[in-house]
């Protein structure tokens, strides 16, 4: 299933407990990845993806932009810097952070639809 | 036999002896279809199947887009003298014959040559006429028309749209005029867009060699990408294709951080040219102790903060190696290591 507007996003994001960092703008998410390692992600996630994860440093928005992924969402309430949230909004990549582990975050966003 | 005078109107592009000669049109088409190949059957799965340029267009093309429209018709009271003559100045081979609006018959050349021979050229036209008539509709595909003809062994067929009405009227020849028309309107296209693609290609030749330049500290974590990022944004410019822009910045990502993980600093280049980008990365050192191990994926020798930061996944060499065309690297302990990675560039097709 494709998350195909804004207004169906929030309810999956919802579910995870998932707070928008940035203004949740019209996206369309074709899926998610789940890495905390830089290099795996620039491997094997693909376009377009919600890609969760723990870090929170600037080098994940490099990473994103390369690989067009269209939003990050940061587990375990971490949250990145103001500078870091700044850099991404002229990226167009969407921050988000929610107080779940990665693993309950997976859980709650398959669950919702988000494949 | 043709009907000269109105097909001109309707094929304006075509030199007015090339229609009027109707033996030749006759012979071109047979020799057209007997050259166009078969459909293969038995073909194995994925095989691409031939067909050609003719087979495509005998089955798109219809009736309405060869007939000859609006035909030349003449009423039940004319003589067949009458028809004679119009035969002579309109240089066709047949009248379909309306009575209020209806088609009711048909004079053919035929028809014409035995009244002289039987002396009955005066007689009306009702007395004589064929009212035995085969008709095509305006829909039908011309290689349903081709079988018609074959069937029925007539020159000619009056064409009827939907509602019965009398449209054209279609020959052999007519059938081999669009076709060959189509045809060669067709290859003028494919001449144009292949003249286009030559003058775009021109110009990718022409495209300035551009070489974006980067010292690389060591530990400079927050400046990782930046390289990369300029890459990116010419090659965009450039037109090429997502997929291969993605797989440049990856090499020189990998390679960036590489050098900011691994060594004491250095320096990498990306030289972009019409064809390709060559990603340029080398270092002071202090070089790999073991590249056999160093390539292979999941083997690492980050420290903890380069760890901390998502780095050190033992993935960077097998992605750059993966991600590239062509790919090099060499190292000296206590020197430095030279890497070299080429990605060839595909631009995104150029439609017309």
């Amino acid at each position: 299933m494709k998350l195909k507007s804004a207004n169906k996003l929030p309810s999956a994001l919802a579910a995870a407990e998932a707070t928008p960092l940035t203004e949740l703008t019209g996206i369309e998410l074709t899926g998610g990845y789940i890495s905390d390692l830089l290099s795996d992600v620039l491997a094997n996630a693909q376009p377009g993806v919600l890609w969760v994860t723990i870090h929170t440093h600037r080098n994940i928005l490099s990473v994103a932009s390369m690989k067009d992924i269209a939003a990050i969402l940061f587990t375990c309430g971490r949250k990145p810097e103001t500078a870091i949230i700044a850099e991404a909004v002229e990226k167009g990549i969407l921050l988000l952070s929610t107080p779940l582990s990665t693993y309950e975050t997976a859980g709650k966003l398959w669950k919702a639809g988000l494949r | 036999m043709q009907h000269g005078a109105r097909r001109m109107k309707n094929m304006r592009a075509r030199p007015t002896n090339v229609a009027r000669e109707p033996a030749i049109a006759s012979a071109n088409f047979e020799e057209l279809m007997a050259r166009t190949p078969a459909v293969e059957k038995n073909l194995n799965p994925g095989e691409k199947r031939q067909v050609s340029f003719a087979q495509v267009l005998v089955f798109e093309l219809r009736v309405r887009n060869a007939m000859t429209s609006p035909p030349i018709t003449a009423l039940p009271t004319d003589t067949m003298r009458s028809i004679q003559h119009l035969m002579k100045a309109h240089r066709i081979s047949g009248v379909p014959i309306l009575a209020n609006e209806v088609l009711v018959g048909i004079v053919s050349i035929e028809d014409i040559i035995n009244a002289l021979d039987g002396g009955y050229i005066n007689d009306p036209v009702e007395k004589r006429m064929s009212r035995k008539i085969v008709t095509l509709r305006d829909h039908f595909s011309l290689v349903r028309a081709v079988a018609e003809f074959d069937r029925h062994g007539y020159g000619r067929f009056p064409v009827l749209d939907a509602n019965n009405r009398l449209v054209g009227i279609i020959t052999r020849g007519d059938v081999t005029t669009c076709l060959m028309h189509h045809l060669e309107r067709r290859a003028e296209e494919a001449i144009a867009k292949e003249a286009a693609l030559a003058a775009v290609r021109a110009a990718d030749e022409k495209a300035p060699r551009i070489v974006i330049n980067a010292d690389v500290k060591s530990g400079d974590f927050e400046s990782a990408g930046k390289l990369s990022q300029r890459m990116r944004e010419v090659l965009r410019a450039r037109g090429v294709v997502p997929d291969i822009r993605r797989r440049a910045a990856i090499i020189a990502y990998e390679a960036e951080t590489n050098i900011i993980i691994h060594s004491l600093g250095g320096h990498i280049t990306a030289t972009i040219d019409a064809k390709k980008v060559r990603i340029k990365a080398v270092d002071n050192g202090p070089g790999i102790e073991n590249i056999e191990l160093a390539m292979q994926e999941g083997w690492s020798t980050a420290g903890p903060l380069a760890r901390e930061l998502g780095f050190g996944a033992g993935m960077g060499l097998p992605n750059i190696k993966r991600c590239a065309d062509k790919f090099s690297i060499q190292s000296e302990l206590g020197i430095g290591t030279q890497l070299q990675a080429t990605v060839f560039l595909q631009k995104a097709e150029v439609t017309l």
